[in-house]
């Protein structure tokens, strides 16, 4: 109940800001680390709960993204309803995707998830729809009430979609669900032995957290009011979308959550202060130093504190 | 008479700060690609916007303000620039914008200054304005359409009496545009064409299709083709060799313009017919001292020291807002929109008139064959001749030399 409560206090706020705030800047940028909140959590249903790294982020989130354009472009389909193909087309992906490449453990799963992005490129750059190399420019309808611009909406949705992948990560850990990618990442062999359906949960993983990532990727266009492949499948996104667990921490749904917060608004300030190379050097660091300092993130400094405290 | 002191010092109070406004310098801002693929030319551009800012400043500013240059690292990513664009509007309270470098990171921002009704000053993008149609943007960029790039390649090919012509383009969507422009030309010439292969943009080998252009005995050889694939391809050329009929060799080859490659190929250049923005033998007025004095910025700040492809054009969005505010005397976007749209800019690439779609109303891509070019000499670029410019007709310095086998040599 406290969840629902604070993700209605979220959301309530969001609204509030977007009818209230004027300055429009922080909206563009708030948009950008909503964006990695959500494919943070997506990817550590997969990655930081059954243990399989995927570097196949941008081909989730692209898929989405193009899935978005294409039906705006066809169909002038409404916002909402792009946001919801996008999921299930970018759903769809993972299921093949996991279908596919589940066999491969490990490094070589990481592999062919790099593969999945090429391939998505290379599809979209030869689809001349879809704007091919070159790109396609959309031009925005008007915003719906109560929103005075179109990125203010886009700022609640995006707050409304982080809610909902935070919602489903929660559920997914402290359900059955959860036990069960737990066990498949401790070891695979001993939970199948224990009756654990590995291949189910393994499937279930890949497409709810593509899914996910799909849905963050689908206001995308509608962002940009412009979409080309080379940044959409940037792997970028998947540095972020890693990275922030990293940072964060794994085992908790709040861990990515928490991450991309701190590297997203981080790689904000940095690229309007700093700016330059130093801007892709935050990541590196960070990274390194979680890794070898804090092992469990964020969430796992608080713990050791708040258990060293307490003795 | 106490009353009277406070009125006169409010006064004075208020006076000072009308006076502070007046001084509060005038800012321009932008973000440029200084990280990422676009990051190269990227630098060398925002040295350009740099020395001008120093210039204008020297001359006492516009408006008797100075002028102040905000510029963020848009890492050639477009999803970084509506943010970096808001926060100049809505945070730094820029007075001008200027557009990021190239198409990618500038189309996102279209609609936010359609939206707000702004003039934005474009940077070398090509048709960004198609969709968005803002009757406030104005790119500096030496073509408009795709036809507009190789008028010089086709009027060269017709004086060679071309009668036939063979295409090799990337199979992306920039190339292909640019190749699809110039098949219209080549249609319009009554050109025939005898091969016409696009290939995927990965393609590293290129022996077996120089060869099949070979077979189809081509009089022109066009070729549409990215940075990588244009060094491979003049590499493959000169192992292979087109074939003796082949008059002229080249058109739209991405990447020649660029001072290293330009370098690494030294003489396997010669003899190739491709399309620049400037050379040097362009007699503009101011052109020269300024590459003189971006030479030496560039070796400081370890930029490509030549700098013809970008730096001159960047310096002229400067000069043209310099020329629009003073002539104005206002930065209000409109009436500056107005003066740009009626008016023809002076600048150290030429002058500029604007057609209503904010391209150049007369495209100038410069036709260039590169000849007598030796292995590793970078300064050699520097002198005209290097690069004989074929077109535009009132900038011509020579004729094109036939067929490209004896060019070559």
């Amino acid at each position: 109940m406290k969840f629902w409560i604070s993700a209605a206090i979220v959301l309530a706020a969001a609204v509030a800001a977007a009818v209230t705030v004027k300055n429009e800047y922080f909206f563009f940028a708030g948009y950008t680390v909503l964006v990695f909140v959500t494919l943070a959590t997506a990817w550590n249903i997969l990655g930081g709960y059954a243990g399989y790294v995927n570097f196949g982020t941008p081909a989730f989130f692209g898929l989405g993204a193009y899935t978005a354009a294409v039906l705006f472009k066809a169909f002038a389909m409404p916002l909402v309803l792009q946001i919801l193909a996008a999921g299930v087309m970018s759903g769809l992906l993972g299921l093949a995707a996991g279908v596919l490449t589940l066999r491969l453990r490990g490094i070589f799963f990481a592999i062919a998830t790099i593969a999945l992005v090429v391939i998505m490129e290379t599809l979209f750059i030869n689809w001349r729809f879809a704007g091919g190399a070159t790109g396609l420019q959309l031009l925005r309808p008007p915003p719906m009430p109560p929103f005075e611009s179109y990125i203010k909406m886009l700022f609640v949705l995006a707050v409304a979609i982080a809610i909902v992948a935070v919602a489903v990560a929660r559920w997914i850990e402290q359900s059955w669900i959860g036990r069960g990618l737990r066990a498949i990442r401790d070891s695979e062999e001993a939970a199948e032995c224990t009756g654990v359906p590995t291949l189910r949960l393994k499937l279930f993983a890949c497409t709810v957290s593509g899914a996910l990532m799909g849905t963050a990727g689908a206001c995308m266009p509608m962002y940009l009011s412009f979409i080309e492949p080379a940044s959409t499948f940037n792997l970028n996104y998947a540095i972020g979308a890693l990275a922030s667990p990293m940072i964060g921490g794994t085992a908790h749904y709040l861990g990515p959550v928490i991450g991309a917060l701190i590297l997203s608004t981080l790689q904000q300030v940095v690229s309007v202060t700093i700016s330059s190379e130093m801007n892709v050097l935050v990541v590196g660091v960070l990274l390194v130093f979680f890794v070898v300092a804090a092992p469990e993130g964020v969430l796992g400094l608080f713990k050791k504190w708040f258990r060293t405290s307490s003795k | 008479m106490k009353a009277l002191r406070w009125f006169a010092g409010m006064a004075a109070v208020f006076a000072m700060a009308g006076a502070a406004v007046a001084q509060q310098p005038i800012k321009i801002g932008m973000s440029m690609p200084q990280t990422g693929g676009l990051g190269a030319g990227g630098k060398a551009a925002l040295v350009a916007i740099r020395m001008w800012v120093e210039d204008v400043n020297a001359r006492g500013g516009l408006l008797g303000r100075k002028v102040e240059l905000t510029a963020y690292d848009d890492q050639s990513n477009p999803a970084m620039t509506p943010s970096l664009y808001t926060k100049l509007l809505d945070v730094d309270k820029v007075d001008l914008l200027i557009a990021p470098y190239a198409t990618v990171p500038t189309a996102p921002i279209m609609p936010l200054v359609k939206q707000r009704d702004l003039l934005l000053m474009g940077n070398f993008s090509f048709q960004v304005n198609h969709t968005v149609k803002h009757d406030k943007w104005f790119n500096n960029a030496p073509w408009n359409n795709a036809a507009s790039w190789f008028e010089g390649f086709f009027q060269a090919g017709q004086k060679a009496g071309a009668k036939t012509i063979a295409f090799l383009a990337a199979d992306q969507e920039f190339a292909q545009n640019l190749a699809n422009g110039a098949k219209e030309l080549a249609k319009k010439g009554g050109l025939k064409t005898v091969y016409e292969q696009n290939y995927p943009p990965t393609t590293t080998d290129f022996s077996s299709l120089i060869r099949a252009v070979r077979a189809s005995k081509p009089d022109l050889v066009f070729v549409a083709s990215y940075p990588n694939d244009s060094v491979a391809i003049v590499r493959a050329v000169n192992e292979i060799g087109v074939g003796e009929g082949v008059k002229i060799f080249g058109g739209g080859m991405v990447g020649l313009q660029f001072t290293p490659i330009m370098e690494s190929l030294g003489s396997l250049l010669n003899g190739i017919v491709n399309y620049n923005s400037y050379v040097p033998g362009m007699n503009y007025p101011g052109i020269e001292d300024f590459l003189q004095r971006y030479a030496k910025k560039a070796a400081a700040e370890k930029v490509d020291p030549l700098g013809f492809y970008l730096p001159p054009f960047n310096y002229a969005i400067g000069q043209m807002i310099e020329q629009a505010v003073t002539a104005t005397k206002s930065l209000d976007h409109k009436v500056l929109a107005d003066y740009l749209h009626k008016n023809e800019m002076k600048t150290i690439v030429g002058p500029i008139r604007y057609g209503a779609d904010g391209e150049w109303a007369n495209p100038r891509v410069v036709m260039g064959q590169f000849r007598g070019i030796a292995d590793k000499n970078v300064e050699q670029f520097r002198q005209p001749g290097k690069q004989v410019i074929l077109y535009p007709e009132a900038y011509k310095t020579g004729d094109v030399v036939v067929p490209f086998e004896k060019a070559r040599k």
